[in-house]
């Protein structure tokens, strides 16, 4: 064993300069493609980021009917007892975030226009989602005060600015009517461009009065320490949840819209890689190929004087294996090197684009995704193209005539 | 008993396309001890009949027997385990192993084998000695000459106590002078170690020190002479 790994080691280096440049091309593979990916998964990122902060959490807990039906009947009780018994159900749960979201519509004199309502509970939003930072005029309402804080792009449409009154209607629980005059006390700017154009956000309290809704709210938003428990929390928020009517629903299942699309925003990226792999591949395959072909005569004697075909493949195995290895190796540190360059100093974004990413509430930066399982997932893929490809040396020597190939 | 003995031995290339009869009907037996060469103009089969000595090559028809065990009727693998425990090997060229050193050259063979790391250093060393390149041992290929190479290969053939060594053109890259001291080590080896020696040559220097000389012609037997220690000739 340690011989034969002295032989393919050492057979390896016998052209150091070619055995150089093939580890260089996997480097650059494995660079390359980690780096696409962090591109196309940060942009990803950002949006599912706001998506969830502004929308929908990572977790939600709601009412089974709501989903098809999202009317006020399908609100559900929730007061401290509630949240004290989510919050006992795991340790990884930081908060629970109550809201009553409806579709109402706005009007002013003129215009009346499709809004959503959010109902929520200022704090604890702001500490979620930063939502007072948002602010662009005027300021945020006080706890049951009759004010309404009104989304840039809905103001906008409406034609109207802070101390404005606007005329909400809608239906609040069983049927009742829901009715009344709100003051616009700010305009804030929402970070998802189809939620800027139509969101109004008042008082949870404000919101529960005008929708008759005293005690309710329409979902819980549930924060924990990292969105990387996600499936594990809604595990047993869900046992705690059984028997009643509440379901809890994880991002993914709230969004599958949203991913769907984002999965095939992916497709190009995808191709991309492929092209690569596939340029790679055959490059790496034609190093093989030579590395195999100029030294069929050497074959051809070892297994003369001996040496089991088996034996002799695998040594030609952990040649291409250790090439393999090392670009990959080399790959991952060198991709790893470069992200955290660029986590360091970012690519500055100008012009349109910046704007579109400051809007979507993210710094001018062009976002790059840092999560580990990129360097691995490109890692193998190179590494597993570079195995497939020792099949080829391998099975020239289990099928090598030793006689021509002493005579070629 | 014969350490070779073939049974009419025939073997045609390319059968199906335009056949080439290289071995026509050849039976010999070699003895223990023999220091023998197999002559004859290009073409006449000499490298094709001890690649079916070595049991490198299948022949087209007859048997052939190493010791008591019929090498023809066995399989690829069988026979490469079987070469690799009874036959030693010499080559014209491309020989040795380019990445190993001498020692490690000879002592490959053995590890194949399964011989002990301690043994098998200590038999390379000494090997690698009677050949006379005791000072060249962690030497790679191409730093030795030709003469020291086809030494080195000599070495390894031995290393694996083979029954008998085949040696396919050995002196044919090498000048007068390496070509009598590897001819001298064979020699010394075929006489103090009763090492059995078959091999293939053009070389009438070499022909002349050989004491039985098969020659070929056509992929026949053509003669099949031996000299006795009292210089007589048998036929
Ligand atoms: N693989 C092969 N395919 C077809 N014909 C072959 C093959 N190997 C050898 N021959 C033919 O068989 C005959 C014997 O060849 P062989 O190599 O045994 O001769 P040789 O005596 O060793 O010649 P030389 O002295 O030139 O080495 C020749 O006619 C050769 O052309
Ligand atoms: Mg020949």
């Amino acid at each position: 064993m340690k011989t034969l790994f002295k032989l393919a080691w050492r057979s390896l280096w016998r052209n150091k300069r070619r055995t150089l440049i093939t580890i260089s091309a996997l480097i650059f593979a494995v660079v390359a493609s980690v780096f696409m990916q962090s591109i196309n998964r940060g942009s990803h990122e950002m949006i599912v980021d706001n998506m969830t902060r502004f929308q929908t959490g990572y977790l939600q807990i709601q009412d089974y009917r709501f989903e098809n039906e999202p009317s006020l009947d399908n609100s559900f009780y929730y007061d401290g007892d509630l949240e004290r018994e989510l919050l006992e159900q795991d340790d990884r749960i930081t908060f629970v975030l109550p809201r009553i979201e409806t579709f109402m519509l706005a009007a002013d004199e003129q215009t009346t226009r499709g809004g959503f309502v959010f109902g929520v509970d200022l704090e604890k939003e702001h500490q979620f989602n930063g939502l007072k930072d948002r602010l662009v005029n005027g300021r945020f309402f006080d706890d049951r005060e009759r004010g309404v804080v009104l989304s840039q792009g809905f103001s906008d449409r409406l034609g109207l600015s802070v101390s404005d009154t606007i005329a909400l209607i809608g239906q609040g629980r069983f049927g009742m009517s829901a009715s009344g005059l709100y003051e616009i006390v700010g305009i804030m700017d929402h970070p998802l461009p189809d939620m800027n154009s139509r969101t109004i956000y008042m008082p949870l309290e404000t919101a529960r009065e005008l929708l008759s809704a005293e005690d309710k709210v329409t979902s819980l938003l549930i924060g924990m320490d990292s969105d990387r428990h996600t499936d594990a929390v809604a595990a047993n928020i869900g046992h705690f949840l059984e028997g009643s009517e509440l379901r809890v629903f994880t991002w993914p299942e709230l969004i599958p819209e949203l991913l769907e699309l984002l999965e095939f925003d992916l497709v190009g990226a995808y191709l991309m890689s492929y092209i690569l792999y596939i340029v790679i591949a055959f490059g790496f395959f034609g190093t093989i190929l030579t590395m195999t072909l100029e030294r069929i005569k050497e074959f051809g004697i070892l297994i003369s004087v001996g040496m089991a075909r088996l034996k002799l493949a695998f040594t030609l195995f952990l040649e291409v294996f250790i090439i393999g290895l090392l670009g990959v190796i080399a790959g991952v540190v060198f991709a790893w090197l470069l992200l955290y360059y660029f986590y360091l100093y970012p690519i500055e974004l100008t012009g349109e684009l910046a704007e579109t990413v400051i809007d979507m509430g993210w710094a001018p930066v062009l976002p790059m995704s840092f999560a580990p399982d990129q360097f691995y997932t490109q890692a193998v893929i190179v590494f597993f193209i570079a195995i497939l490809i020792a099949v080829y040396p391998m099975y020239r020597v289990i099928r090598l005539d030793v006689i021509s190939a002493s005579r070629s | 008993m014969a350490v070779i003995r073939t049974e009419k031995i025939c073997k045609v290339y390319n059968p199906d396309t335009i056949p080439v009869h290289a071995l026509k009907d050849v039976s010999i037996q070699v003895e223990k001890g023999e220091f023998t060469s197999l002559v004859g103009p290009s073409g006449s089969g000499k490298t094709t009949l001890l690649n079916m000595l070595g049991a490198l090559d299948m022949p087209s028809s007859g048997k052939s027997f190493i010791g008591d065990v019929e090498v023809t009727k066995l399989s690829d693998k069988e026979r490469i385990n079987f070469r690799l425990h009874n036959i030693g090997f010499v080559f014209q060229h491309y020989n040795l192993i380019p990445v190993f050193t001498a020692r490690e050259n000879v002592s490959f063979i053995m590890m194949l084998q399964g011989v002990a790391q301690k043994e098998l250093l200590e038999r390379a060393d000494e090997l690698l000695e009677s050949v006379g390149l005791g000072d060249r041992k962690d030497a790679r290929p191409h730093e030795l000459s030709g003469g020291q190479q086809q030494r080195v290969a000599v070495a390894r053939a031995l290393a694996s106590k083979p029954r008998f060594i085949l040696a396919d053109e050995p002196t044919a890259n090498l000048d007068t002078k390496a070509a009598m001291n590897l001819l001298d080590i064979m020699e010394k080896m075929n006489e103090e170690q009763k090492v059995t020696f078959v091999f293939s040559t053009h070389d009438q220097r070499v022909i002349k020190r050989a004491r039985r000389v098969v020659t070929l012609v056509d992929g026949a037997v053509h003669s099949d002479k031996t000299t006795t220690p009292d210089n007589t000739v048998k036929e």
